[in-house]
């Protein structure tokens, strides 16, 4: 050290001084966030009461009881000033049940400081559905899977109808490719991500049955296979997400 | 002084090479994983508890354990008294038979693949995990009734039981003897029935046996034309067995009246919508399991093709899947059932006879390890 000519320290102080500089102005890593979707299940704007004769049927005769309601959303994708982020193997079943109004879809590891779009789709992409591997919360071993030559439900909904004393079964099974929807949220403004972000969604139940087409489920009582029935509901389920305020 | 200090190290080396030595061989080595452990992708997914991997050392323990009748209090009865492996690990009984000779209220449940389908146990879905089954038929006073304490006590006296635990676990407790239980049904894997053979390209189902797997995947929907036995709605197409998410593996099928409906899985979560749900079972090797439902009612497949056909009994928590399907555009009659043909409903059963897997039923992996001893 002794030995060290004045020279050899300046050049040494200099490069120090440049590394600092450097790592000033560098672009930091975005430190890893978190968001939790929430989606908060209901029906004309209550928390959405399980296995009770508790709704009217909206274009119909009859109440009827909610026994089962999930869904798949999948492909989430979240964009903000520092770029775009799109979930790998994203598929989620969003499932309630009574005691379990709400259910979270969390996403960690985001590599954004903020975001002021999100979008996602009801249903699953063609690739998928045709496919038996497990991915996220696909399993063709599941209630979700119809078979591997006919792929998986969308959406599910079962319940029953009182109608003249009688319990009728109500049996929703929707899916097929051309009943994906594709949903884009847009944020008034850019929000940032943290370790505990959140964003809260509304799933209003009866949008399936009173949504851009109105449905009677005493004339309908279930819908699986036909097409033209399945794409109505498909329309009507397309607008049964909503953010609400947080 | 050089000198005197080479032999002090020496003798330190010696005795803690001496000390070291004796606690290695005091310790057992560890144990081995199980290594040709392999199952059909189209299984999916399982999980094995983290606190008990799956090894030879306890599978071997769990096997003598599962077929040793000093687990039972008067040492007469062991788990293969009611889990018989040539019946599928099931006893042929209605249901399960009891110390003195009575009845219990549930029929002994068929042991396969128990690594996927539901993470509950028992019809009523009480057990949390094969661990937790695996000690209460041993406690029950009709059925093993047998003291933990005391069971230690008696195994802690074999030598064997000692070595075999040492060797698996460590010590001998009734923790590690549900932990070797439940290795030992968790490796209880059957995947060499026809079916699978199919599914893997090996072999071709006959037309029948074609027919009736059509039947077995489809939901019928009378509007597209489309005739379905409904078996999938509750049964996975792969394992056949009930579903793994949540209590979905459970459900009402339609045996009672509403007055006569048994609790089921309401009697564990105090859910009145879950009175009379009880564990959807799978089918691998359901051709042996006869007599048929929780409580050994219907006698033989053919009957139990005739209540989902025209027998069902309705009451306020039957699946709405159950009460909806039906092969009939307008029932004409006032009964809920499926209205398949006879020979649809033959057609399903040549089905579900593909699911009879002869190598699992005879496999000497999972026979009774003591008979050789004796």
């Amino acid at each position: 050290m002794s030995g060290m000519k004045p020279i050899h320290i300046n050049v040494l102080l200099a490069f120090l001084l440049a590394l600092t500089v450097w790592h000033a102005f560098r672009k930091t890593d975005p430190p890893a966030s978190q968001l939790r979707l929430v989606f908060q299940a209901e029906a004309n704007g209550q928390k959405l009461v399980f296995d009770q004769f508790h709704y009217k049927n909206p274009n119909g005769p009859g109440q009827f009881r909610v026994q089962n309601f999930r869904f798949y959303i999948s492909n989430i994708k979240l964009s903000g000033e520092d770029g775009t982020y799109l979930e790998p193997d994203s598929y989620h079943l969003v499932r309630f049940g009574a005691g379990n109004e709400s259910f979270a879809v969390e996403l960690n590891n985001i590599p954004l400081r903020s975001y002021s779009g999100l979008s996602f789709s009801i249903g699953i992409d063609e690739q998928a559905n045709a496919s038996i591997e497990p991915r996220g919360d696909l399993d063709p071993n599941s209630q979700m899977a119809w078979n591997w030559e006919v792929g998986y439900k969308f959406v599910v909904f079962e319940g029953s109808l009182i109608l003249d004393d009688a319990i009728l079964p109500l049996v929703y099974h929707l899916g097929f490719d051309e009943n994906r929807r594709d949903l884009q949220f847009s944020l008034p403004a850019e929000e940032q991500l943290s370790s505990t972000s959140a964003k809260n969604f509304k799933v209003d139940v009866m949008e399936l049955f009173s949504g851009a087409s109105a449905f009677n489920m005493a004339q309908t009582q279930s819908v699986k296979f036909d097409r033209q029935d399945a794409r109505r509901l498909a329309e009507n389920y397309a607008g049964m997400i909503s953010i609400a305020g947080n | 002084m050089a000198r005197q200090r080479w032999i002090a190290t020496a003798a330190a080396v010696v005795a803690i090479g001496t000390g070291a030595s004796y606690v290695i061989r005091a310790l057992p080595p560890d144990p081995t994983p199980v290594a040709d452990f392999s199952a059909p992708f189209v299984f999916g997914r399982f999980s094995v508890p983290q606190d008990n991997p799956l090894t030879e050392e306890a599978f071997a323990l769990g096997r003598r354990l599962f077929y040793d009748p000093a687990l039972s209090g008067g040492n007469d009865r062991s788990c293969a008294t009611c889990h018989i492996q040539r019946l599928a690990f099931t006893d042929g009984l209605p249901t399960a038979a009891g110390l003195n000779g009575e009845s219990l209220e549930f029929s002994s449940m068929s042991l396969v693949n128990l690594l996927w389908g539901q993470e509950r146990f028992f019809w009523d879905g009480r057990a949390l995990s094969l661990e937790q089954q695996a000690l209460l038929p041993i406690e029950n006073p009709q059925e093993m009734a047998q003291d933990l304490e005391e069971l230690v006590r008696e195994l802690k006296g074999s030598r064997q039981y000692r070595r075999m635990f040492r060797q698996a676990y460590g010590e001998v407790s009734s923790e590690n003897i549900a932990r070797a239980l439940a290795t030992f049904m968790r490796m209880l894997i059957s995947a060499g029935s026809k079916y699978d053979r199919f599914l893997r390209g090996e072999a071709v189902l006959t037309e029948q046996e074609e027919l009736g797997r059509k039947l077995f995947m489809a939901h019928p929907d009378t509007k597209v034309s489309l005739r379905g036995g409904n078996c999938i709605d509750c049964h996975s197409q792969f394992l056949t067995s009930g579903f793994r998410d949540g209590l979905d593996g459970f459900s009402n099928n339609g045996l009672d009246k509403d007055v006569d409906l048994p609790a089921g899985l309401m009697a564990v979560t105090g859910n009145p919508a879950h009175k009379g749900f009880f564990k959807v079972p799978t089918l691998r090797n359901i051709a042996v399991t006869a007599p048929y439902m929780h409580d050994g009612r219907l006698q033989t497949l053919e009957d139990v093709m005739d209540h989902y056909n025209g027998g069902v009994v309705v009451s306020p928590t039957l699946s709405p899947l159950i009460l909806e399907a039906d092969n009939a555009a307008s029932p004409p009659g006032s009964f809920v059932g499926l209205r398949l043909t006879d020979s649809e409903k033959a057609a399903i059963i040549a089905f579900l006879h593909t699911l009879t897997d002869e190598a699992f039923l005879s496999d000497a992996r999972f026979s009774n390890p003591l008979e050789g001893e004796l």
